[in-house]
């Protein structure tokens, strides 16, 4: 059988090993032959539901077995899967599910008082499987999971092709709106397989999934681990924010390779006690999303001498493009490469100009090939300059995806970043535009000017420091602002600390010297 | 003023940034994303300090932080 969907991998092993488990989570396991019946009745329920073939279906719920059955049964099914940040402020998800019109939710009983509080917003939401009761609205049909099971589990023929929409990545914009990102099987699976590959994954192997679903990391957790017929093991959220559940659910596990943000490894070598732990089925440990610190890479390299380590680069809208093996633990405290590209990958530095530079130079690092997103969801002006067009021949135009990091090639042949083009920054793995948090900050009345910075904290990341000057007589606190934030953001991109102030320092053509506030903040707040 | 009482104020004032957020003893901390990563460091350094208890890396753990009354139940433990 050829494969040429995202959800051929889950089929293949339900025909070659279908007792092998495909998912774990918390004890329970879900064999490739069950995840393939169960994502047959998700999809068949979903389609007799009204799904259309590249309809948006949201999935809303903390993670579990669901999970998986979502993402495969909703591909299945013809649509594209969206997934909503489980801990997202209901405002955020309300924009999301109208921006890409789902009519189709997933989600589980814990969060209904959330189900029901979206539904008071402006939101088409018509069919919402995974509550025990219906909700208080007659034109919003209900199912429960264990009714969707019920449905004949036999595969479903649908024609689907490699370029049909299989998911939507919403990430942060700098209009102060999220952004949706587009990807095709073709550009998921483009990465996975190259992924599977490199990092000879293999039926025996263990794959953790650490990150959330609306990270892009989880592609690979569950797509690549799917092609080599491997078992993806799910880790509840509760337990990635505490070193020690982590390190002995790896042990427990025996997780053979391990995918997450810096951040997370950073704080299972500091607190996992890691050395009390037998992580012997351990053999790599990818990571991504941010820069690795690298006297915590070395520390962390000593300490687990028998695992490979890999860095993985690569913004969300092309999943991974480059990739670096760690040889050895670094001497000496330089930025590890982001390495060369995978394969398939075609690699360009522009200058200012939007012209090729010579070798060595540094420039903006532009992406072509399969793994490179569609676009980003209704946003055709921002489609129209994210996407670098160069004509090769008279009658031969490439695209390239413009990604906004500034690189430069190292004579090994390895790309090394150097920062961005604009005002994006991660803070513990996560993307944010800055932009967008000052936007928030401005929606509430009674602010009046407001500047949003990165605070660079020990570990390699950033925390968000925002100064604000309010309106006159507005006796606005910072707790006020906070709360108004939790209800715009999501947590991890709420400023660590807003600064009220009576006035900015500005530079000689008066704009706002942030790098002034920034200085001023990192003094305060004695780092 | 008992363990319950500051812990909750703490967490109240320094981690959900909202004097007046409502916050009971067996509330789910986690599932609810009321702590993160960070905040759990938080909140060891804040029992370290003020109650005297030193928490070791192994005691971090889910079990103990799920609620409050899971973590004033762990303190009382380890007296």
């Amino acid at each position: 059988m050829a494969r040429f969907l995202l959800t051929h991998g889950v089929t293949q092993g339900a025909e070659k090993h279908p007792q092998h488990e495909a998912i774990r989570f918390s004890g329970q396991a879900l064999s490739y032959a069950e995840l393939e019946q169960r994502t047959n009745s998700l999809a068949r329920v979903l389609m007799e539901q009204g799904l259309r073939r590249g309809d948006r279906v949201g999935i809303y719920m903390n993670k579990g077995l669901e999970s998986a059955i979502a993402i495969y049964g909703i591909m299945k099914a013809g649509g594209a899967y969206v997934p909503l940040d489980p801990f997202a402020p209901v405002q955020r998800l309300s924009y999301v599910i109208q921006d890409c019109g789902i009519r189709h939710l997933l989600t589980k009983e814990v969060k209904r008082t959330q189900v029901e509080e979206i539904l008071r917003t402006p939101v088409d939401v018509e069919c919402i499987i995974g509550l025990e009761t219906a909700v208080d609205r007659s034109d919003v049909r209900c199912l429960t999971w264990d009714e969707t099971y019920q449905a004949p589990n036999q595969a479903i023929s649908y024609n689907l092709t490699e370029q049909d929409l299989a998911y939507i990545l919403y990430t942060s914009g700098s209009t102060g709106n999220p952004k949706g990102i587009m990807h095709t099987h073709r550009s998921g699976l483009s990465f996975a397989e190259w992924a599977a590959d490199e990092y000879g994954l293999r039926q025996e192997d263990r794959l953790s999934n650490h990150a959330p679903l609306h990270f892009d990391l989880s592609t690979f957790d569950f797509f690549a681990g799917a092609i080599a017929g491997a078992t993806t093991v799910i880790i509840p959220e509760t337990l990635t924010k505490f070193p020690a559940s982590l390190s002995r659910l790896i042990a427990d596990e025996r997780i053979s390779v391990w995918y997450s943000v810096p951040f997370a490894l950073i704080q299972l070598m500091e607190h996992g006690v890691l050395e009390s732990r037998d992580l012997s089925a351990l053999r790599w440990v990818l990571f991504a999303g941010e820069v690795f610190p690298t006297k915590h890479l070395r520390e962390l390299m000593l300490k687990l001498p028998h695992v490979r380590f890999s860095n993985l680069y690569g913004p969300t809208e092309t999943n991974v493009c480059t990739y670096y093996h760690v040889p050895e633990p670094p001497v000496g405290d330089e930025t590890i490469p982001i390495g060369v590209p995978c394969a398939n990958v075609e690699d360009l530095v522009l200058d200012a100009e939007d012209r090729p530079v010579a070798r060595g130079e540094v420039g903006e690092l532009v992406i072509r090939g399969g793994v490179v997103m569609k676009g980003y969801w209704g946003q055709p002006d921002r489609n129209a300059t994210c996407f670098y067009r160069r004509k090769v021949f008279d009658d031969f135009e490439d695209i390239f995806y413009r990604t906004g990091d500034l690189v430069q090639q190292d004579e090994s042949g390895n790309y090394r970043y150097l920062g961005r083009k604009d005002r994006q920054i991660k803070t513990r793995g996560y993307r944010v535009e800055l932009d967008e948090v000052e936007v928030a900050l401005l929606s509430h009345e009674g602010v009046e000017e407001a500047a949003v910075y990165p605070i660079p904290d020990s570990q390699g990341s950033n925390l968000i420091g925002a100064s604000v000057i309010l309106k006159s007589e507005s006796g606005l606190t910072e707790a006020d602002l906070v709360e108004h934030l939790n209800k715009r953001l999501p947590a991890y991109a709420v400023p660590a600390k807003i600064f009220l102030l009576n006035d900015f320092p500005r530079t000689s053509t008066g704009k706002i010297n942030r790098r002034e506030l920034q200085a001023w903040a990192l003094q305060s707040l004695g780092n | 003023m008992d363990r319950k009482t500051a812990l909750t104020q703490f967490i109240k004032q320094e981690i959900m940034r909202n004097p007046n957020a409502k916050l009971q003893e067996n509330d789910d901390l986690l599932s609810a994303g009321i702590l993160d990563s960070l905040a759990i460091l938080q909140l060891v350094a804040y029992i370290e300090e003020s109650f005297g208890i030193k928490v070791p890396d192994e005691d971090v753990v889910f079990e103990n932080f799920q609620s409050i009354r899971a973590l004033a139940q762990y303190l009382d433990g380890h007296n």
